[in-house]
């Protein structure tokens, strides 16, 4: 899957290749909201410290303090202002900065260049944006733009209509084709979006997407119902070398909006031939809309047949590139600096191995799992129905070697009350009502799952209302079974727990030992464990302990180990060989 | 202490009342430890933040903060001692289970968290030390609730203890009510009391210590814009503070200092403050025992690392040793605000009115050598934006038609025009100021939604009411003003606030422009 062999003759020293550089001016992305996070501090902070390493200087501009791009020895300069047009106009006026680099602060830091770019302040101050060009970003993110550059490439979009003005959402409607998904261009986590299945909700959706839209102007397509929706993360640099860090796959099918779906890393249910044809697309996009740096593409795929469609295109370092970073071990963010710069892929360096380079694509021999944080648990009274406009607030995520541990870990990196297969209210649910919640995504969905697994719901079932791939179902299922075993064998993993005499554990209890082992392996807690039993959780750790069922430990090092990695990272499973 | 190996407990997913400021703490702890020549670790789950960038610490565990998981990573590293003082509440309540299973806790004890946040350890502490605390007892039934209620009279603040970020939090005004409450919150949490306490009236105000069990540092205090009743997180929030009086902050400061010293805070501790008007005394509030979200604000406002420092307390280094004495640090020239920004556009059906429940997603600071520059600041920066002029729509609670007499003349006079209800308008027409009448919402066509939803309103100003009635009316009022993009400020010192911004942009020439920390030079 490498594109580029290494090669180590062509690396140059560590000068930026662009010396007429000297200082750089970096927009930060402004208070944390829904839709925007921790990930552009994340961002920020690997670009001050990547331009600072080639001995640029860094201007730095946030109006949130509570960062750690923010603090003194991340720039030689931070301005702690509002990020408008005029403060940011009279920073660049007293710095004069050579360069702007914007792309790593998020749709704030991004919308901000491009203002300060039409409001001609960077042509007067002789500001030169790096990285991705001004005219890339604009193909992206207009809708229209970018629709017709996908055409002339060959690669297809949606039917679907630009509308700017109400009078122009006749031609949408008239189509026929139900449901239509609206989305607001210009807008932070597709605000003012959704799903329209008739005439009426359109003309409603369309109508606040329009007043929220930076430019008025919003798109309406075709829903893709039931379509697998697939990201993958790419990086180009001016020398036209181009790499995909990783792919992701959404739990949930297309309708949901990524930051607001469970997310795989990497895609677990492509074929070998889907996985590629949806690689090649992406990199076919990123050279054909010249970005220098990093790039989202979101993609949806029909599970039926090989049939695709691009969604939509990021043209900048994004949640989902914080997240495949810290799924890979890649730094996309540091590398998109000095991109942005000038160097090249084949001339940085892999950070977390040291011996690689920026062009090796990321080895993953692990799965990971992200779940959003919604915050429901403050906001009782809320729409709880999870659509095209994101409502989470952040994201856990978590590493295991199978689908079923990385899940279950998830669950209770959420701390939002849930630590299992169980939520506090779908068991009380008819089974008319779980069918509804299996049909209608929430942020619940999850738990309406399971329980019709516990019901007895075939996966047949629960995928048809749902869309769901049934490889997602079929590892629910799988838990749910190991949980009703765990509840039938209770009273067998008391005595387990309460069998202070054997010497031989396993011999006395095989049945009961065997079980434990399994539903650790599938990333069942203590907690769990003790409330299905009744054995408490520090008792069943000093019995897990006495029976050696402890986790051992594997490492994060983009590489599958195939280097020794300088500067590795964690996480448990209940696996043979622990890496230190 | 070097050359050891030390343990950082993250703060986990993003959240309201908890956010980005403990990945800030998380990270300042764990390179101090580094700085000290020591070894750390860090475990945290959250792939968004700078805490689980893999070259933060010596060793990062991408793993759940469930008790579980977080004692397999300290059995396999078996660390010298764990930090749980920066991962905010996630991190802290993990102290007394860490303990118990044999693992160091670094700073304050979990005995001396315990005596923080349990409500009423705590209350006996500040009795022992005669410390004045609003009127108020924790109960565990609704008849205790209303019976301590009739004994303090009403309004009352009531909450349950140990929440994060004000969850269930309410002002109430009268018996009913309460019972609706305590029949809703005891649902909510059932093991733990439930604290009923007087309602203040009165200003806000917060401090931070640092504290090695003999010196304590104050590096700020930070007074709240909007008076008590609206969570801390929600509120805007300057420093240093503008209209305390010295006796107040005195009063603050010794008090801060004697409540450490009793907790025996090793490390950071925050305590919240609300000033009686009527008496001009601080009173406490709450403690909580661990870096708190004003923590890197006042670090940057004031030069002081304060998670920096903090750890080295923890590690053993005392405050005289690192070149700090006891007291208020003497505030620098420089003015910060600090402003509370919402997602509610994300968000359907919620309720944008703020109260003792925190909303906020994020926060932003606004900073200049004066004040209402600095407002100006934050108010652009966190999105409410300083309409220049044009219209402004007020409806307003009963209780406020007073208040609000002054505030909406300076509105009128700077330009303004103001629209109202029928109510509204034939009172401020009484005051002598010009307004024109807006049909309520159920009185057809071109009503108040309808103004706003067509974007012909600049400014709402709305406050809550505690008739239930017309607070179905403000919620949907609110929340159009949402959807349509228009600003809506639900607390009449917001909207002073407001205007102390927009006077300053009328007749100051200019805003002081200088790199965070050559405010301080």
């Amino acid at each position: 899957m490498r594109d580029v062999a290494s090669n180590e003759h062509s690396r140059k020293s560590y000068m930026p290749r662009d010396t007429s550089l000297k200082s750089v001016l970096v927009l930060g992305s402004g208070p944390i909201i829904i839709g925007q996070a921790a990930e552009f501090d994340y961002a920020g902070s690997q670009a001050c410290q990547a331009l600072r390493e080639e001995g640029l200087q860094v201007i730095l501009v946030n109006s949130n303090p509570a960062t750690i791009m923010t603090d003194a020895d991340m720039a030689d300069r931070t301005y702690i202002e509002p990020l408008n047009v005029e403060f940011a106009a009279r920073v660049i006026e007293k710095e004069r900065p050579d360069g702007l680099l914007a792309t790593l602060g998020g749709q704030t830091g991004l919308n901000l260049a491009t203002q300060l770019a039409e409001a001609g302040i960077l042509e007067k101050y002789g500001v030169r944006l790096l990285g991705t060009p001004l005219e890339a970003i604009r193909k992206a993110e207009d809708r229209e733009e970018f629709r017709n550059l996908m055409k002339q490439i060959g690669e297809p979009v949606p039917e679907s209509w630009i509308v700017t003005d109400e009078s122009q959402l006749s031609d949408p409607a008239n189509a026929g084709i139900w449901p239509l998904i609206v989305r607001p261009a210009y807008t932070l986590g597709g605000t003012g979006g959704g799903i329209a299945y008739n005439r009426d909700e359109l003309y409603e959706i369309a109508h606040r997407g329009l007043a929220l839209s930076m430019r008025r102007q919003v798109m309406i397509e075709r829903y893709l119902k039931g379509w697998k929706e697939i990201e993958y993360e790419v990086m180009r640099d001016a020398n036209d070398t181009a790499i995909t860090v990783c792919n992701m796959e959404n739990f949930d099918p297309m309708g949901v909006h990524t930051g607001d779906s469970i997310v795989t890393a990497p895609s677990q249910t492509l074929t070998d031939r889907e996985y590629q044809m949806l690689r090649s697309a992406s990199l076919k996009i990123i050279r054909s809309l010249g970005i220098e740096g990093g790039c989202n593409v979101q993609l949806s795929l029909d599970p039926k047949s090989f049939r695709y469609y691009i969604i939509e295109v990021n043209p900048r370092v994004s949640r989902s590139s914080a997240l495949a970073s810290k799924a890979t071990g890649y730094p996309i963010a540091r590398v998109a600096a000095k991109i942005a710069i000038g160097m090249r892929l084949d001339e940085i360096e892999n950070a977390v191995t040291r011996k690689t380079l920026a062009c090796f694509e990321p080895a993953l021999d692990y799965c990971v799992v992200k779940i959003p944080r919604w915050p429901f648990d403050k906001f009782v009274g809320a729409d709880r129905r999870i659509t095209t406009q994101m409502k989470a607030t952040g994201e856990v995520m978590a590493i295991d070697r199978t689908f079923e541990g990385a899940l279950m870990k998830a669950i209770r990196s959420l701390e939002n009350g849930i630590i299992g297969l169980s939520n506090k209210t779908a068991h009380l649910l008819s089974d008319i009502e779980i069918e509804e919640a299996l049909r209608v995504p929430a942020d619940e969905r999850l738990w309406a799952i399971t329980e019709a697994f516990r019901r007895g719901m075939a996966v047949e079932e629960v995928h048809a209302l749902s869309d769901i791939d049934p490889w997602f179902l079929n590892k629910l299922r799988h838990l749910v079974d190991i949980e009703m075993r765990l509840r039938s064998n209770g009273t067998a993993l008391v005595r387990l727990a309460s069998d202070e005499k054997s010497e031989d554990l396993a011999a006395s209890h095989p049945l009961a030992v065997k079980l434990l082992r399994e539903a650790k392996l599938a990333g069942f807690p203590d907690v769990t464990l003790g409330s299905i039993s009744g054995v408490p959780e520090l008792k069943l750790r000093s019995l897990r302990n006495r029976l050696g069922i402890v986790p051992v430990y594997k490492q994060v090092d983009t590489c599958s180990a195939e280097f020794e990695a300088a500067t590795p990272y964690f996480y448990s499973c209940y696996d043979l060989e622990d890496e230190r | 202490m070097s050359n050891k190996k030390v343990a950082v407990i993250g703060s986990g997913p993003i959240r309201i009342g908890q956010g980005i400021e403990f990945d800030y703490c998380s990270v300042h702890c764990v390179r101090a430890i580094r700085a000290m020549g020591n070894e750390a670790i860090i475990i945290n789950n959250n792939p968004e933040t700078v805490s689980t960038d893999f070259d933060i610490s010596d060793r990062l565990y991408f793993e759940p903060l469930a008790l579980e998981d977080v004692l397999n990573v300290l059995d396999r590293e078996k660390p010298d001692g764990v930090v749980v003082q920066f991962g905010g509440q996630t991190a802290i309540n993990l102290a007394r289970s860490l303990h118990d299973a044999g693992w160091p806790i670094l700073g304050s004890s979990p005995d001396s968290i315990d005596l923080a946040e349990d409500r009423d350890r705590f209350e006996r502490v500040l009795a022992e030390l005669d410390i004045p605390k609003p009127a108020g007892r924790a109960v565990t039934s609704a008849q205790a609730a209303v019976v301590v209620a009739d004994e303090i009279g009403y309004p009352v603040l009531v909450r349950p203890s140990y929440v994060l970020g004000g969850r269930a939090m309410e002002i109430i005004y009268d018996r009913v009510e309460l019972e609706n409450y305590m029949a809703y919150v005891v649902d909510a949490s059932p093991d733990a009391p439930i604290l009923v306490d007087k309602y203040i009236l009165g200003k806000e105000a917060e401090v931070d210590v640092i504290s090695d069990g003999v010196d304590c540092l104050l590096p700020g205090i930070m007074e709240h814009i909007e008076r008590a009743g609206i969570h801390s997180g929600d509120s805007m929030a300057v420093y240093p503070p503008q209209t305390l009086s010295t006796k107040v902050i005195d009063q603050i400061v010794d008090t801060a200092i004697r409540i450490a010293r009793r907790l025996e805070v090793r490390g950071l501790m925050n305590i919240q403050f609300v000033i009686d008007r009527a008496t001009d005394t601080a009173m406490v509030l709450e403690v909580n025992p661990r870096g708190s979200r004003t923590v890197p604000y006042l670090s940057k406002i004031t030069g002081i690392p304060m998670v920096q420092v903090a750890t080295r307390v923890m590690m053993g280094t005392t405050l005289k040793e690192q070149g700090y004495s006891t007291g208020l640090h003497p505030s620098a020239g420089i003015i910060a605000v600090k402003a509370p920004v919402f997602s509610f556009q994300k968000l359907a059906l919620v309720d944008i009115g703020l109260g003792p429940e925190m909303k906020s997603t994020g926060e932003i600071m606004g900073v200049d050598v004066e004040y209402p520059l600095a407002l100006y600041k934050a108010l652009v920066a966190s999105g409410i934006g300083v309409p220049k002029g044009g219209s402004l729509l007020i409806t307003i609670a009963d209780a406020d038609k007073v208040e609000c007499v002054p505030i909406v003349r300076e509105f009128a006079s700077l330009g303004f025009r103001i629209y109202a209800t029928a109510g509204t308008a034939a009172f401020l027409h009484g005051q002598g100021i010009a307004a024109q009448t807006v049909k309520k919402l159920h009185e057809g066509d071109g009503n108040i939604v309808d103004l706003i939803k067509n974007q012909q309103v600049d400014l709402l100003i709305n406050t809550l009411s505690s008739d239930k009635r017309i607070e179905r009316e403000g919620a949907r009022i609110r929340r159009a003003s949402v959807e349509a993009g228009v600003p809506c400020l639900t607390s009449l010192d917001t909207a002073r606030a407001l205007l102390v911004a927009l006077i300053s942009r009328k007749t100051t020439s200019e805003f002081a422009l200088h790199g965070v920390s050559e405010y301080r030079s």
